[in-house]
C-alpha cells in the first residue's frame, strides 16, 4: 500500500558516492602556479598520473575572476585574494543579512561568519558544481539561518545543513567550527577593550583576565569596591552593545 | 518503484525557500518535500542560481580598519580540507501496520521522540517544536477517519508521508504537498489511513457543528506548541 522507497535511498547513496570523488579530486587540483606549465599537456602530466582524479583549472580562467581568486584562497592560503574576494561579498552578504534579519548588527554579524566560513571551506569548493557567487550565496543563506536560529533561541537540533542537504559534514568534529568562530570572536573583543577608557580597562583586565575576585582587584589598583563595580558595569556595558549581545 | 508528486509548492515558495526567507517550519516542510520530489528539487537548485546570479549588494557602513580587522581575524583560522559522508539516518514511524520512512530532515528534527496525542475523530496528533512562528506536527489520520469541516486563519503546508487522505479539492498521496489558505475550507478524510506532517502558521477555526466548541481549545493547543520553548 505503501510505496517502497528502499531503491530510491539506494539511488541517491550512488550519487553522493560519485560527488564525493570529484570533491576528492578538487581536493588534489594541481596548483595554479605549476598548473601554467601543464597546461599544454593536461592529461598527460606526470602530475595526473600521480593524482589520477587531479584535473586542473580551465586554462582560460581569468585571474581575477572569483573562481581563480579561491583557488588561490585554498591552494595557497593566499590572504590578498581572500581580501579582494572579501572586498566584492561582503556588501552583498551584508544585504542578504539585512534582508532575513533586518538588523544592522545581525547583518555585520553574517558577514563575519558567511566570510568565515568561505575561508574555511574555500579547499571544499567543488569548481564543477557552481561559480563563486552562489557558493557563497548559499553558505550566506545557510549561516543566516543558523545564526537566527541561535538569536531566537530555538530548538537546536535542526541546522540549514538539515534544510539545505549536501550529504556531507566536516571531517573533523563539528565543534571545530564554532571554534573558529568564538577565536574570531575573542580577537574582536581583545580590540574592543584595548578602546576602553583605561580606568575601564584596567578593571576588566583585573577582573577577566587576571581571575581576581572584585575585592582584591579594588585592593590592587587602590579605589573603592563601589568604583570597581560601577566601572565595571559601564565597561561590560560598552563591550556588550559592541559585540550585540545586550541581552545576555 | 517511483513516486511523483501530483501536488507541489509554487515557484514563489521554492524562491522562498532557496532564499531562506520562511519560517523554519516552512522551511523543514519544502526540505522534505524536496527530498521526495525531483522535479521540485531541480527547479530550487535553478531557482538557487537564479538568486545567486541576481545578487546585489548594499552599503555596509563598515569602516575599513574594522574591516580588515575583521579579515585578518579570519585568515588566521585553519581550513577545512576533508568532509566525510554524513552518516544516513533512517527512521521509520509505525501506523498500526505500516512503517513509514521519514525524510531525512524530518527524522532529525523528530530525534528526541515524538509523543502522540488523541484528538478525536480517529486522528492522533504528535507536536514538534521548530520555532515560534509556526505549529508544526505529524498527524495520524486512522483508517476510516476524518476531521471536522475547518478553515484556517493563516497557512498550512500538508506534506503526505504515508498512506492518502482527500478532501474537496482532490486525493493526496506520499510526496504531495498542498497548501491551504485562509480563504480555503476543507474536510479532509482517510480510508486508507495516512500520515501527514503539517506547519500552519495560526489556529485552525472549526465551522461546523459541535466541533466549533472545540474553537477556544485549538487556539490553546496552538498557543502552547508555538509557547513550549518560552521555558
Amino acid at each position: 500500500m505503501y510505496p517502497d522507497h528502499r531503491n530510491e535511498k539506494k539511488v541517491i547513496y550512488i550519487s553522493q558516492t560519485r560527488v564525493s570523488a570529484t570533491m576528492t579530486a578538487i581536493l588534489l587540483a594541481l596548483d595554479t602556479l605549476q598548473m601554467t606549465s601543464f597546461a599544454a599537456d593536461e592529461n598527460s602530466s606526470s602530475k595526473a598520473s600521480k593524482n589520477p582524479s587531479a584535473r586542473s583549472t580551465p586554462r582560460d580562467l581569468d585571474p581575477t575572476s572569483d573562481e581563480a581568486l579561491l583557488i588561490q584562497v585554498s591552494n595557497h592560503q593566499s590572504k590578498a585574494a581572500f581580501d579582494q574576494l572579501f572586498n566584492r561579498f561582503a556588501s552583498k552578504v551584508f544585504a542578504q543579512g539585512m534582508k532575513i534579519m533586518r538588523n544592522e548588527q545581525l547583518a555585520k554579524d553574517l558577514v563575519q561568519e558567511a566570510m568565515l566560513t568561505v575561508w574555511r571551506k574555500a579547499p571544499l569548493y567543488n569548481l564543477d558544481k557552481g561559480n563563486v557567487q552562489s557558493w557563497i550565496f548559499t553558505i550566506t543563506r545557510n549561516r543566516c539561518f543558523d545564526m537566527l536560529r541561535k538569536q531566537k533561541r530555538q530548538p537546536s537540533v535542526l541546522s540549514a545543513d538539515d534544510i539545505w542537504p549536501t550529504g556531507f559534514e566536516e571531517a573533523e568534529a563539528v565543534s571545530e567550527a564554532e571554534r573558529g568562530t568564538v577565536e574570531v570572536e575573542l580577537s574582536r573583543i581583545g580590540k574592543l577593550v584595548d578602546q576602553l577608557p583605561s580606568a575601564q580597562q584596567a578593571v576588566v583586565k583585573q577582573i577577566y583576565i587576571l581571575n581576581r575576585t572584585h575585592e582584591e582587584a579594588a585592593e590592587f589598583l587602590e579605589i573603592p569596591l563601589g568604583t570597581l563595580k560601577s566601572r565595571l558595569r559601564l565597561a561590560m556595558g560598552k563591550l556588550r552593545q559592541a559585540i550585540g549581545t545586550d541581552n545576555d | 518503484m517511483t513516486n511523483e508528486s501530483n501536488f507541489h509548492p509554487s515557484t514563489d515558495m521554492l524562491r522562498k525557500f532557496s532564499a531562506g526567507d520562511l519560517s523554519a517550519g516552512m522551511m523543514v516542510a519544502l526540505s522534505a518535500h524536496l527530498e521526495l520530489c525531483e522535479v521540485c528539487k531541480r527547479r530550487s537548485e535553478e531557482i538557487e542560481l537564479e538568486l545567486a546570479g541576481d545578487w546585489r549588494p548594499a552599503q555596509t557602513g563598515a569602516d575599513s580598519s574594522e574591516l580588515s580587522d575583521l579579515i585578518s581575524g579570519i585568515v588566521s583560522q585553519p581550513q577545512v580540507t576533508e568532509l566525510r559522508e554524513k552518516k544516513p539516518i533512517l527512521e521509520q514511524i509505525h501506523m498500526l501496520e505500516h512503517s513509514v520512512s521519514l525524510p531525512k530532515v524530518l527524522a532529525k528534527a523528530t530525534s528526541q521522540g515524538l509523543v502522540w496525542k488523541q484528538a478525536g475523530g480517529g486522528i492522533n496528533r504528535a507536536t514538534v517544536d521548530l520555532d515560534e512562528e509556526t505549529q508544526c506536527e505529524f498527524i495520524y489520520m486512522k483508517p476510516g477517519s476524518k476531521t471536522p469541516v475547518h478553515k484556517h486563519q493563516g497557512t498550512e503546508a500538508t506534506l503526505v508521508l504515508g498512506g492518502s487522505f482527500s478532501d474537496e479539492l482532490g486525493e493526496y498521496r506520499r510526496s504531495d504537498f498542498i497548501f491551504r489558505t485562509s480563504s480555503d475550507m476543507h474536510q479532509p478524510r482517510s480510508e486508507e489511513g495516512c500520515l501527514c506532517f503539517s506547519v500552519l502558521d495560526s489556529p485552525l477555526t472549526f465551522t461546523k457543528g459541535l466541533a466549533r466548541l472545540l474553537n477556544p481549545i485549538n487556539k490553546l493547543r496552538f498557543q502552547r506548541a508555538v509557547g513550549n520553548r518560552a521555558s
